[in-house]
């Protein structure tokens, strides 16, 4: 397997160079990639990837939204300043390789001139696409990830039925799982529904216990060639199918511009092609780890991956679906609401755990395939795990 | 200060430990009377009958008016002389002064602990009987290097019925530099109130912020194809034009979604907090505060209206309020 | 008018008391500081006040103090007998601001019928203003 001759370059493009551009980085990203797309014969809809620098200060979904490009299914950056340059040709090359993605900009805008000088060294604030993003969010007072999260649920609550209910299940099935989990943060300290309903509200409709821990602790997981794994101690997880995302007309947390802003777009395409990878269903998938920062967001990830309608998932979770002996048992480690909050990979090593038959509460039937999912709000993902 | 001096200042320093504030037990100026407790109950807000209700208080299980024990050392504390003259010396402005003169300038009032074992009535002489109680050993606080202070003061009746006790501390510190002048209480490290969180302003969205800071809410319109965009940014994802002006938004807009925000409060911004995502007539939507409206009156699809209003000391910003049906 | 006062069977540890909201404005500031016989200029001249690098006259401890045990005694009744009043100081309290009083009963001494009460007081500007604990006997 090589990439000899698998990918080509087919648009480039400058903006002019000075000493003071007059306009923004964001600005300067914007124009290179309207006009490399030109000069390819492309259009910003069939861009489906991105690839920059750590250090650059505009947002793949910044810059996707001005030139109005539409959805991500990859991106990817490159530490270590100018020594990521060809970096950002590797990563794109891999993904088109191997058909995570078809049409990528690798792009890097500087005002290194009449902005942030690299002579200044590491002194100095910036102002970058991001700080100007939660400019509009900020001054209202808008400025924790449940006070974004809490938008979006207000609004699913108004379109759904016993959203309240399910958020109160999801919290109580997890709690139950960690408090026979001893690593659990909350091990062996259920909850009831009076301590639900009466803990402190955080931002409305989002209470306590909606809520996830803020923990300290690290995860890690190690992949191999599929050859390789065989020879390894434990049963293989194979990975089936990842997908990774940025829906169209996206923010960082406040992608409050779509008609409607109750569901999760970018974590539906994820869906799609780990799908689309795996060959498997929803029908397939007997065990599921859904990031879970708060209740709601795990409603609309059920929905993103298929196993009920649009707004049917509040009837899904009340159905016991993510219970030990239900549809989906869900999170069985307590996830982040109850175990711990590792940023989501304390739950891939819990999804590898249900594959590999040894979760702490290991469901009775057979698990063949695990869904894990990453964080939402922001351009997102998700992969399926299974037997090899 | 080196070893030495400390030394010497704290020897002398625990020498105050149980030296009495006053010679001997000070008479409050007044007996316990319905004038000044009427006029504490009416700017408290506190109804409470057993204090200002005659009528009830006699049919009450005390059978008579009782002073609201939170009132125990206002009855004993100097008056107007205070204002007119400053503070009269006594134990405890020696102890003061002696900090002064050492540095310890800073002073800040940390507990009030009062227990109460008897009900003062009308006619009441207080007698208030105070010592320096305790000097901790130096501390290293927030606020700096110094000493807690407690003073205990002893409340009794005419017959000598002892009406309840004071334990007072104070932190005498050092201040950090450039010393403002004592704080009696409470007196804070944060000299400034705080104001909104601003937007920084780039070449982006600075144009928007200029406007709003001068009463205008505008919407960046394409020049080469209408499309109207908010936030602003710098090309239109329509047609890939950098060319654009603006159109002003009359802030006629429905509520799309909104949140009240409880916990954790920021400094510089008001509670209730109402933040919600608004549809414009104009067609784009808007992050703002919904004003004028308890939280559980505020419902998707609410008509509302919205003006740029100054909402602090350094903020201009749209306020939406809901329109009358 | 009908007063009721609280027995103190029917208190639980957890019961929480109504939160209130009290403006601080200069005059409450001022007239609080009088009523209490504190003629400190700071709480009634704003120049001395900012003098101490404070933006405005600020709260006295008594009304402070004043405001907590009201705060318990509208929740117990009048029949109720306080027997402590327990309070730590934070950030002051200058007009303009809104204090927010909540309270949790957090003990019972069954030999003597006495309730203890949590407080706190949070401005809305610098946050914690008092905290601490009020204890009545009730019925
Ligand atoms: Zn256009």
């Amino acid at each position: 397997m090589s990439i000899c001759d698998k990918t080509a370059i087919v648009g480039i493009a400058n903006t002019e160079f000075s000493k003071n551009s007059g306009r923004s980085e964001l600005q300067l990203a914007a124009e290179a990639t309207r006009d490399a797309l030109a000069d390819a014969g492309l259009k910003p809809s069939d861009v489906d990837g991105m690839t920059t620098f750590t250090m650059d200060n505009t947002d793949e979904i910044e810059l996707a939204r001005a030139v109005g490009i539409g959805d991500l299914r990859f991106y990817s950056r490159v530490p270590h300043g100018g020594g990521a340059a060809t970096g950002l040709i590797h990563q794109a090359v891999m993904a088109v390789a191997s058909g995570m993605a078809e049409c990528i900009v690798c792009y890097r805008s500087l005002n290194g001139r009449s902005g942030h000088r690299y002579s200044s060294g590491v002194s100095g604030p910036l102002l970058t696409a991001d700080a100007i993003h939660w400019g509009w969010y900020t001054p209202y007072g808008l400025m924790t990830p449940a006070s974004w999260v809490a938008m979006y649920s207000q609004r699913y609550m108004h379109l759904t039925e016993q959203c309240q209910e399910a958020m109160f299940e999801i919290a109580h099935v997890q709690r139950e799982y960690a408090a026979k989990n001893p690593a659990a943060l909350f091990y062996e300290q259920p909850f009831t529904l009076d301590d639900y309903e009466n803990a402190k509200r955080i931002v409305s409709p989002l209470k306590l216990l909606d809520c996830c821990l803020e923990s300290d602790g690290g995860s890690a997981v190690i992949i191999t060639t599929a050859e390789r794994a065989k020879d390894l101690k434990h049963k293989p997880v194979a990975i089936k199918g990842v997908g990774q995302a940025a829906a169209a007309n996206m923010e960082s947390m406040t992608s409050f511009y779509r008609p409607e802003i109750a569901a999760i777009p970018s974590m539906d395409i994820a869906a799609r092609e780990a799908y689309q990878q795996s060959g498997l269903t929803p029908d397939d998938i007997d065990a599921a780890v859904i990031y879970d920062a708060f209740t709601p967001i795990v409603l609309w990830q059920l929905e993103s991956w298929g196993f009920c309608e649009s707004y049917k998932a509040p009837q899904f979770v009340l159905d016991g679906a993510l219970r030990s002996d239900g549809r989906l048992p869900t999170n069985t480690h307590g996830g982040q609401l109850s175990e711990a909050y590792i940023h989501g990979v304390n739950g891939i090593v819990e999804a590898a755990k249900l594959v590999r038959g040894s979760s702490v509460n290991q469901p009775a039937k057979h698990i063949e395939n695990v869904l894990v999912t990453s964080g939402v709000g922001v351009p997102t993902g998700g992969a399926l795990l299974g037997s090899l | 200060m080196t070893p030495e001096e400390r030394q010497a200042f704290e020897e002398e320093l625990y020498t105050f430990v149980g030296r009495p504030l006053h010679p001997e037990p000070k008479r409050s100026y007044d007996a316990v009377n319905e004038a000044m407790i009427r006029h504490w109950a009416e700017v408290m807000g506190d109804k409470n009958p057993a204090y200002t209700n005659a009528e009830w208080a006699a049919s009450s299980r005390r059978g008579e008016l009782i002073a609201p024990p939170a009132m125990m050392y206002a009855w004993n504390q100097e008056g107007y002389a205070v204002a007119a003259e400053g503070r009269p010396s006594d134990g405890l402005s020696d102890l003061v002064a002696y900090f002064d003169q050492h540095g310890f300038t800073g002073s800040l009032g940390t507990n009030v602990d009062q227990e109460f074992f008897a009900e003062a009535k009308i006619g009441d002489a207080l007698f208030e009987d105070a010592i320096i109680e305790e000097i901790s050993e130096q501390k290293v606080t927030a606020r700096g290097r110094g000493y807690f202070l407690q003073t205990l003061a002893k409340f009794t009746n005419q017959s000598g019925e002892l009406i309840g006790t004071q334990r007072f501390r104070v932190f005498k510190f050092i201040p950090p530099e450039a010393p403002p002048k004592a704080a009696a209480s409470g007196a804070s490290e944060e000299l400034e109130v705080p104001t909104r969180i601003h937007a920084p302003r780039g070449q982006d969205n600075g144009w928007w912020w200029d406007a709003c800071d001068e009463g205008k809410v505008l919407i960046q319109r394409c020049k080469n194809c209408q499309t109207l965009r908010h936030p602003p940014r710098p090309m239109c994802g329509e047609c890939q034009s950098t060319d654009w002006d603006s159109v002003q938004s009359t802030l006629d807009g429905e509520i799309f979604s909104f949140v009240e925000m409880h916990y954790p409060k920021f400094p510089g911004y008001k509670y209730p907090l109402i933040v919600a995502v608004i549809s414009l007539a104009e067609g784009t939507r808007i992050i703002s505060n919904v004003v004028g409206i308890d939280s559980q009156d505020v419902k998707i699809g609410m008509k509302v209206k919205g003006k740029v209003e100054q909402v602090d000391e350094k903020t201009m910003l749209p306020q939406f309020y809901p329109v009358e049906a | 008018m009908d007063y009721q006062t609280l027995k103190y069977a029917d208190v639980s540890v957890g019961d929480k008391l109504a939160a209130l909201d009290i403006d601080i404005s200069s005059s409450l500031i001022s007239c609080g500081a009088l009523a209490t016989r504190d003629f400190e200029p700071c709480h009634h001249v704003p120049k001395v006040a900012q003098d101490m690098g404070l933006p405005d006259v600020f709260m006295n401890i008594l009304t402070s103090q004043a405001l907590m045990a009201r705060f318990v005694t509208d929740w117990s009744g009048p029949e109720a007998v306080m027997k402590a009043l327990k309070v730590k100081l934070g950030a002051p309290n200058v007009p303009g601001m809104v204090m927010t009083v909540t309270g949790e009963v957090s003990e019972k001494d069954d030999d003597n019928r006495v309730v203890t009460v949590n407080v706190t007081g949070e401005n809305n500007i610098w946050g914690m203003h008092m905290e601490g604990s009020v204890s009545v006997q009730l019925l």
